[in-house]
């Protein structure tokens, strides 16, 4: 058998360094070339991560056991000896930048499972990876490097469930560099600036959000084979918008990435929702921010903490037996609110003032009497809130505290006005008004977080937002909660009784729970989770565009917008493509034929898109933990696949 | 701008001060006392004896048990614990109760507990505060403690004593009626169940309580899960309004066929010979995930203008969170849509005979108004539609948006009160098994999303028809009767040679070379499923009177707008579900998750990443 040689770069000689030669023979396997090379380096270190990467013909020699014969390796072959796993720069849903080692030689959609392990993501088929759009570099000097999170020291395990520790998988607990790095993950981020949503890429057409789309690496070939490198930045996010099993106990990083990828939809208009809806979004954030800063922070649970838990509750149950008797003396004399205020009542016909009155409020009643000293006979009317609906009617540079009341009778609703001296009665009286009108009483315990939340939304229209210097909690601008289509619409200043009102339906709720309102909202809008493609179909002479959806594909006229056509993936009998044409054909039930080529996208990521909604919907609970990886090769895969 | 805000309001006082001068001091109508009183009065009546009278013998004697029972519950329980003031529980309310009709005294007010279902967390705040029971806890603590128990107990009675009641008189459809009481903690579905034990109908999922508004001209069903008593709180004390007990088919029809509401849009054609496992995909779509879906639905509706007699045409849009209409010169997109009603404080009801009332373009008339509101007022918005299946579509997907899973719930739980209903709708109880985050739904049997796919053995199919049919032969039954049914034509000749389309999952897994795929493929395939089954098991084709977009209901006839539940049998009977049509046999293949694209080119333009071949 001939000897020849084979040169092989090694990065750990230097930059510099020549290629190191080695004799070889054709019948020589990988394993054996890869032990020569070892040996003619010198260099002592752990080689294990080692692979062969053959340049020209872009792709790994990962079987030792196969002979350059049987590769096809000549002489002539330039071959990179090279860590398989390398840093790369990971832009995560929440817009922080993550260092961290990922696979470069397995199939991305392998390489997304070993990064959400980490991550500690579950359900990591539901993500995958998308070139971020390139920075336009017109200022040479831009603002200092953003601060970018390491955890390329941390080793990828090749365990299934990571163990954890003090409530985070344990490879967070190493140093406070990586506890960060969790807090990071599993806290949502502060509102941003009003100046970076505006400043940031906004897809203005469909044609734009389906440019986006053409950007998702190919799940079946590595990283290094699609030409990523070493410290390059991609973006991880979630691609299949079929969200399995949100438990929010197991989930607190996917819940708050998903949170944090929905909120970005809804800021950068990416997805459309309509004003009311947008207020109630930026009610929500509002709400988050403010809970998850209060809030202890979201433990992972595990086994001994579940036990400390139950046993902390049933310590508390134990505890509130004992004091219930006197808790519920208290509910039953409820407390009341009473003070001299004005009350205005538009009629038809008559134009009156406002007129004072001393009022009382309790339960869910107010009542109203000439004089204080006339509180304890027959009220001059009462009128209980129980369903009615509360408004604010505040200015506070012009010191106008009015709450406006629509209170339902049957003849219709009557109008009433209740007009405060001051933000501090207001709080108290309109906290009151709004509890009643659920049916709570002043007794219920959320009267003071409410009566503090709407001192808050006063303090927020008090401050001058281009004034404000830092962003303290207490002073969110509100322009940081809605899309910048709303900042030309509005001031910050009229913004805030409108999100004020929206918050009002959500103040109680907890921080998992205003998360997942905010996932329900978003997912209940119209567009929700349709990825768009520019196409030509078969037959048309004009381009379209395919929406690709959890359960269908749509076909969307490309001027004018309109649905022209739904195919659901029920009525499906097969696809194909036709890789030398690049032509994506579909057969439905009723012998339904449609074809189509790719504009916009490689017809490999739409073949990837439908075959992964088909894999999404075939996940149930009995192989809940385990993800049939080769079936979704197999669907997604394409001719590589076979 | 507060200038003119003072100005104005110093103006007003000044007017006000003039108008006072004159008199005219008017204060605005008395809302109706707050709710949280006791109250125990009867619904229906013109007068307690009246309501007595007509009680029927057994009625009054179960009436009476309950009473009776009622009463040495609290003598029980007076015993039990001597500081409970005893008058809270003997003294009715002094408060007016808002209906002319009420009993107050007449019946004395029980703490009893008719169900033994706990009182709603709601209960605790509405009980209003009572004469304090204890003055001191004394200083020894055994003894404090064995009194703060005794207080204890004592409260819980006293709040179960402010339980309200309510004496209600139901019209059944054949013209008589029931009087029951219910109290606040019962739920409509609750009533239902009490009146299948009195009326021995069939149980099935389409019995309503209705509510008819005579004065609007407006009706409702209640919904399954509403506690009874408030919305009848609402009533005025002269109120003409009734309780209906009768038969609804568009109560659940969404979920019995989804597709006519979800893909409306559709060829009708396709749609009413949908598969089950299709509408099974269908309601966990759209109502087993994370977010409900509502339909899409848009087109334009007439709306009654403010005061007005006239009515406008307005492209009107359905979303989860409301309905919105396309403003002047504006487009479809969301942002520029403008809100026309929320859902939270409104509910959907069917006008009645406004093309008389309100000169309504047509007589497919929806109303949304706040329930407490009984008289005509600009606060209701008033909708005409083109036809009856528009209307249709629209009150149930308001539904949908507004009471979201909980619809579902209740459909699931009156199935469960239903025996012997039809394969399909049995079938569909599996389907909260699907993985959903709500951690109410069980997995009943553990199938995941695909599983409910998985059709039921044949011969459970056929035993779950014939219990069907038997079903419909029941006179009180709205459905089709089997004789009807067996005027259907025969199963088509093809519809035995092909069997149904298999799911995607069942395409062939051959792979074939280049795009000439189809006819062989689809040939092998054929050949591979296992012989048809016999006819009946596949959907037969519906008789021609179903080409028509489903008519799910009819409601009520216009003449005579009350409500006639008599009259109603005259209505043509609503599509029953598919008796035993469903479930096409193919078995095994369903798991099979649909095949990878055929390969087509033979040569890949790269080889994949280690996997050298």
């Amino acid at each position: 058998m001939a000897v020849w040689d084979l040169s092989v770069m090694v990065e750990e000689l230097g930059p510099e360094a020549p290629p190191l030669t080695v004799s070889v023979t054709s019948d020589l396997h990988i394993g054996g070339v890869i032990l020569k090379i070892v040996e003619k380096t010198q260099i002592k270190r752990d080689w294990s991560d080692h692979a062969l990467w053959w340049e020209q013909k872009q792709q790994w020699l990962l079987r030792p056991a196969w002979t350059l014969d049987k590769c096809g390796i000549h002489a002539d072959a330039r071959l990179t000896f090279t860590p398989q796993h390398k840093p790369l720069r990971l832009g995560l849903p929440n817009g922080v930048t993550l260092k961290l080692r990922a696979c470069f030689s397995s199939p991305v959609f392998r390489t997304v499972i070993g990064l959400c392990r980490v991550l500690n993501i579950r359900r990591p088929e539901e993500l995958s990876l998308l070139r971020p759009v390139e920075e336009k570099k017109k200022k040479k000097d831009k603002e200092p490097e953003e601060e970018v999170y390491d955890l390329t020291g941390v080793p990828l395990t090749s365990g299934s469930v990571p163990s954890l520790y003090n409530g985070m998988p344990a490879h967070f607990a190493d140093s406070p560099q990586t506890e960060a790095v969790y807090k990071m993950l599993s806290f949502t981020q502060p509102s941003p600036a009003p100046e970076t949503i505006a400043k940031m890429y906004r897809p203005a057409s469909v044609v734009d959000k389906a440019h986006i789309h053409s950007r998702w690496l190919d799940s079946s070939r590595s990283l290094m084979q699609q030409g990523v490198q070493e410290n390059d930045r991609l973006c991880l996010r979630f691609k299949y918008y079929s969200f399995y099993d949100l438990e929010p106990k197991y989930d607190v990083v996917r819940l708050t990435q998903l949170y944090e990828q929905a909120r970005w939809a809804v800021l950068l208009e990416d997805i459309d929702c309509t004003e009311e809806e947008m207020m109630l979004f930026g009610a929500l954030q509002y709400h988050i921010s403010k809970v998850s800063q209060s809030e202890p922070p979201p433990m992972t649970s595990c086994p001994a903490m579940d036990d400390l838990d139950s046993a902390l509750q049933s310590l508390e149950v134990k505890m509130e037996g004992e004091s219930s008797s006197m808790d519920m003396l208290e509910t039953m004399t409820a407390p009341e609110l009473h003070d001299y205020l004005k009350i205005f009542r538009p009629k038809r016909l008559t134009l009156k003032g406002y007129k004072q009155y001393w009022f009382i409020f309790k339960d869910t009643s107010i009542s109203y009497f000439k004089s204080k000293e006339e509180g304890f006979g027959e009220p001059i009317q009462q009128m209980n809130l129980k369903g009615c609906e509360v408004a604010p009617d505040v200015n506070v540079a012009g010191q106008k505290f009015c709450i406006k009341l629509l209170i339902p009778a049957p003849e219709g609703m009557n109008e009433v006005y209740l007009r405060c001296e001051n933000e501090k009665q207001y709080s108290q009286w309109m906290a009151a008004c709004r509890l009643a009108s659920k049916g709570k009483t002043l007794a219920d315990s959320s009267f003071t977080s409410e009566v503090q939340s709407i001192q808050a939304f006063l303090s927020m229209q008090r401050s001058n937002p281009s004034a404000q210097t830092a962003q303290s909690d207490e002073s969110i601008n509100t322009h940081s909660l809605v899309s910048p289509r709303y900042h030309k619409k509005y001031k910050a200043k009229q913004l805030t009784p409108r999100i004020l009102e929206a918050y009002q339906n959500v103040a109680q709720l907890s921080l998992t729970d205003a998360i997942l309102r905010f996932l329900q909202i978003w997912q209940a809008l119209p567009d929700f989770g349709v990825s768009y493609f520019v196409v030509r179909f078969k037959g048309s002479r004009k381009d379209e565009v395919l929406g690709i959806a959890n359960n269908r594909l749509i076909r969307i006229d490309l001027g004018v917008g309109d649905v022209v056509k739904t195919w659901r993936y029920n009525n499906m009998r097969q696809w194909n493509v036709n890789w030398d044409i690049r032509q994506v054909a579909i057969e439905f039930d009723g012998n339904v034929n449609i074809a189509f080529s790719c504009v916009t996208a490689n017809c490999k990521i739409v073949h990837e898109y439908i075959g992964g909604y088909i894999f999404m919907s075939t996940r149930s609970r009995e192989q809940s933990d385990v993800l049939n990886e080769e079936l979704f090769h197999k669907l997604t895969g394409g001719h590589e696949a076979l | 701008m507060d200038d003119i805000d003072a100005m104005f309001s110093e103006m007003l006082g000044e007017m006000d001060l003039l108008t006072q001068s004159l008199g005219l001091e008017t204060l605005p109508p008395e809302l109706p006392s707050s709710s949280h009183q006791e109250r125990n009065f009867s619904i229906g009546f013109t007068d307690l004896n009246e309501s007595l009278n007509e009680l029927e013998d057994k009625d009054l004697d179960a009436l009476m048990a309950d009473l009776v029972a009622d009463l040495n519950n609290t003598e029980e329980k007076l015993t039990a614990s001597k500081s409970t003031p005893s008058q809270a529980q003997l003294d009715p309310p002094s408060l007016p109760p808002p209906l002319k009709d009420c009993a107050p005294s007449a019946l004395p007010a029980p703490p009893s507990t008719i169900i033994p279902t706990p009182a709603p967390p709601a209960a605790s705040f509405q009980a209003p505060p009572p004469p304090q029971p204890s003055k001191s806890l004394p200083p020894e603590e055994i003894e404090a403690q064995a009194k703060s128990d005794k207080i204890k107990l004592a409260l819980e009675k006293l709040k179960e004593a402010k339980v309200k009641k309510l004496v209600i008189k139901v019209l059944m459809n054949d013209g008589s009626s029931k009087t029951l009481m219910v109290d606040e903690r019962q739920t409509v579905r609750d009533v239902l169940d009490n009146l299948f034990e009195k009326t021995h109908c069939d149980c099935g999922v389409d019995w309503t309580l209705y509510e008819t508004n005579p004065e609007l001209q407006i009706e409702r069903g209640f919904e399954d899960h509403e506690y009874l008593v408030e919305p009848l709180s609402a009533w005025t004390r002269d109120s003409e309004n009734k309780i209906v007990f009768l038969e609804r088919p568009d109560k659940y029809a969404v979920f019995k066929n989804p597709q006519n509401y979800y893909l409306w849009k559709k060829d009708k054609n396709a749609l009413k010979d949908m598969k089950d496992r299709d509408k099974e995909s269908l309601l966990v779509e759209n109502f087993c995930r994370a977010s409900i879906i509502v339909p899409d639905l848009e087109g334009a509706l007439f709306l009654k203008e403010d005061g007005k007699k006239s009515w406008k045409r307005r492209y009107f849009l359905l979303r989860a969170s409301g309905i919105y209409y396309v403003p002047k010169g504006k487009t479809k997109s969301s942002s520029d849509l403008a809100c026309f009603i929320q859902f939270d404080n409104v509910n959907v009801y069917y006008g009645m005979e406004y093309k008389n009332k309100f000169k309504a373009p047509t007589e497919f008339c929806f109303v949304l108004k706040h329930p407490q509101i009984q008289k005509e007022s600009q606060y209701i918005r008033y909708l005409c539609c083109d036809d009856q299946w528009t209307m249709t579509l629209w009150v149930t997907s308001i539904r949908i948006a507004k009471y979201g899973t909980t619809l579902y719930e209740n459909y699931k739980a009156a199935l469960r009160k239903a025996p012997g209903t039809s394969v399909w709708t049995n079938r569909t109880v599996s389907t909260p098994s699907v993985p959903s985050p709500a951690p109410k739904a069980k997995a009943a049997n553990g199938h995941g999303p695909q599983a409910p796919l998985q059709p039921t053995p044949v011969t459970t199919i056929i035993s779950e028809a014939q219990d069907h049919h038997g079903n419909e032969a029941t006179p009180s039954s709205w459905r089709p009767t089997a004789a009807a049914e067996t005027v259907r034509p025969p199963t088509l000749p093809n519809a035995a040679v092909f069997p149904p389309p298999p799911p995607p999952a069942s395409a062939s897994p051959v792979p074939s070379p280049r795009m000439v795929k189809r006819p062989p493929a689809g040939a092998h395939q054929h050949c591979d499923t296992p012989p048809p089954p016999p006819p009946e098991d596949y959907l037969p084709p519906p008789p021609d009177d179903f080409l028509e977009p489903p008519p799910d209901f009819v409601p009520p006839p216009p003449p005579g707008y009350r409500l006639n539940p008599a009259a109603c049998r005259d209505i043509p009977p609503a599509r029953p579900p598919p008796p035993g049509t469903s479930a096409s046999p193919v078995p095994a293949q369903r798991k099979i998750p649909p095949p990878p694209p055929k390969r087509t080119t033979p040569v890949a333009t790269a080889t994949s990443g280690g996997n050298m071949s």
